[in-house]
């Protein structure tokens, strides 16, 4: 499971890109895991596909952002046990609080660590708004809130849709689903 | 995507724990540095390793592809839009302290660039996973590695094949942000249930033949390790420890 999560991960950005859709969606395998199997997987999953991530694209300066997924691997285990992606009503707020969780957890990281410069469209609505005279903090904290919120929603919106679907036989196999 | 290529490179010839351990060396001491001066030895030390591996090509068509952009985002955000004072560099004018920042955060992912590059063309996965087994890593940890690598193609392909299936079946992948949100469905449902179908059968697979019981496995061809190496890779951890106690100093301080 923990190598499906983490080509989920590493494969489901490649949707949103043919879509034209402003999300990253790199922790949808993660959240799926973690209401599947349980929060040490979803946390092997995270920190894996994080690590493969730099892999693939060469680019290991981005490992710090390891962080971020250990928070989502822990919230969404916690949010799958108190039932929260049982239906939409539930799981779209459960995502935006993880998406203001995420977000706060990767700001500091954009700021300390890479000066605010991180992926594209991030920095380009933090640029925007350091022109529009915001200090670079502020910047930062709002442009990575902004991506965070939405995407994170959405992640969690996809897995409770997957969770509504699965057959029942699969179903079956994961414990962690009945609780 | 950047990977191995065979070649007979200092680096290639080398423990494949040895190259790993110089770049992760650079990696932790790059962002222990906070002068452009140690970020420009640090660099020139990476530059060094992606000579000794054969990868100055690529490493440099790599920071020019991925570092040159964030540096330009860098110079704009610190340069041009940092804090007073500032100085004429050429018809801009540019913050002091501000240009200062964006070299060293710069300097930092091009040196991490560099070094990565030349980790990933001079470290063969294959004997990688050999030095680990003869390491006593569990086989469940290096099957994870190296099964995922080999599985993100397969499912980005199988992602490309889902997106036409469903353009073919009348699926427009433009118009409002909420049309194209809406085709998140039919496109990811089909591959994460088929994902996870395929991998249901696979644990079947491989309980059958009773993957992960064997306590130690023992590898065929176990890479060679030089004295030098070892010495060269506890060398690592000790600056890499003395530097960041050091920085922990001059926090506390």
């Amino acid at each position: 499971m923990v190598r499906l999560g983490v080509a989920i991960n590493l494969v489901i950005g490649q949707l949103a890109a043919a879509l034209l859709l402003p999300l990253f969606l790199d922790a949808v395998g993660t959240i799926l895991v973690a209401s599947l199997v349980g929060w040490r997987a979803a946390l092997v999953t995270g920190l894996t596909a994080q690590v493969l991530a730099a892999v693939l694209s060469g680019n290991f300066a981005w490992l710090p952002f390891a962080v971020v997924q250990v928070v989502i691997a822990l919230y969404a285990s916690l949010a799958a046990r108190a039932g929260a992606l049982r239906s939409y009503w539930t799981a779209v707020p459960a995502g935006l609080l993880l998406g203001f969780i995420a977000g706060s957890t990767a700001a500091p990281i954009a700021y300390y660590v890479f000066g605010g410069a991180t992926a594209g469209g991030v920095t380009v609505v933090t640029t925007a708004l350091r022109a529009l005279g915001l200090p670079l903090q502020a910047s930062v904290y709002i442009s990575s809130l902004s991506t965070d919120l939405l995407d994170k929603t959405i992640s969690f919106a996809l897995v409770c849709m997957v969770l509504r679907t699965l057959p029942r036989h699969l179903a079956a196999r994961f414990p962690a689903l009945a609780r | 995507m950047i990977g191995y290529e065979n070649d007979t490179s200092v680096l290639h010839g080398a423990h494949p724990y040895t190259p790993l351990a110089l770049a992760g060396a650079v990696f932790c001491l790059v962002f222990a540095a906070r002068s452009p001066e140690h970020v420009g030895a640090l660099l020139a030390v990476a530059v060094l390793l992606a000579v000794l591996a054969g990868a100055l090509g690529q490493a440099l068509r790599a920071a020019l592809a991925i570092a040159l952009p964030t540096i330009v985002l860098l110079l704009v955000l610190h340069g041009l839009l940092g804090p007073a004072p500032y100085s004429f560099v050429g018809p801009f004018l540019i913050s002091d302290s501000g240009f200062e920042r964006a070299v060293v955060l710069g300097g930092r992912i091009t040196t991490v660039l560099v070094a990565t590059v030349a980790v990933l063309r001079s470290v063969s996965p294959a004997r990688l996973v050999d030095a680990m087994t003869d390491r006593g890593v569990p086989f469940s940890v290096t099957y994870l590695l190296v099964s995922t690598l080999t599985l993100v193609p397969r499912m980005r392909q199988r992602a490309a094949g889902i997106l036409e299936a469903q353009q073919c079946r009348g699926l427009r992948l433009g118009g409002s942000p909420f049309a194209r949100l809406a085709a998140l469905r039919p496109l990811t449902l089909p591959l994460i249930l088929g994902a996870l179908m395929e991998v249901d059968e696979q644990v079947l697979a491989l309980d059958s033949r009773g993957v992960g019981r064997s306590p130690r496995r023992t590898a065929l061809d176990p890479p060679a390790d030089t004295e030098f190496e070892w010495l060269l890779r506890w060398m690592c951890l000790v600056v890499v420890v003395a530097a960041w106690t050091a920085r922990a100093r001059e926090w506390l301080l």
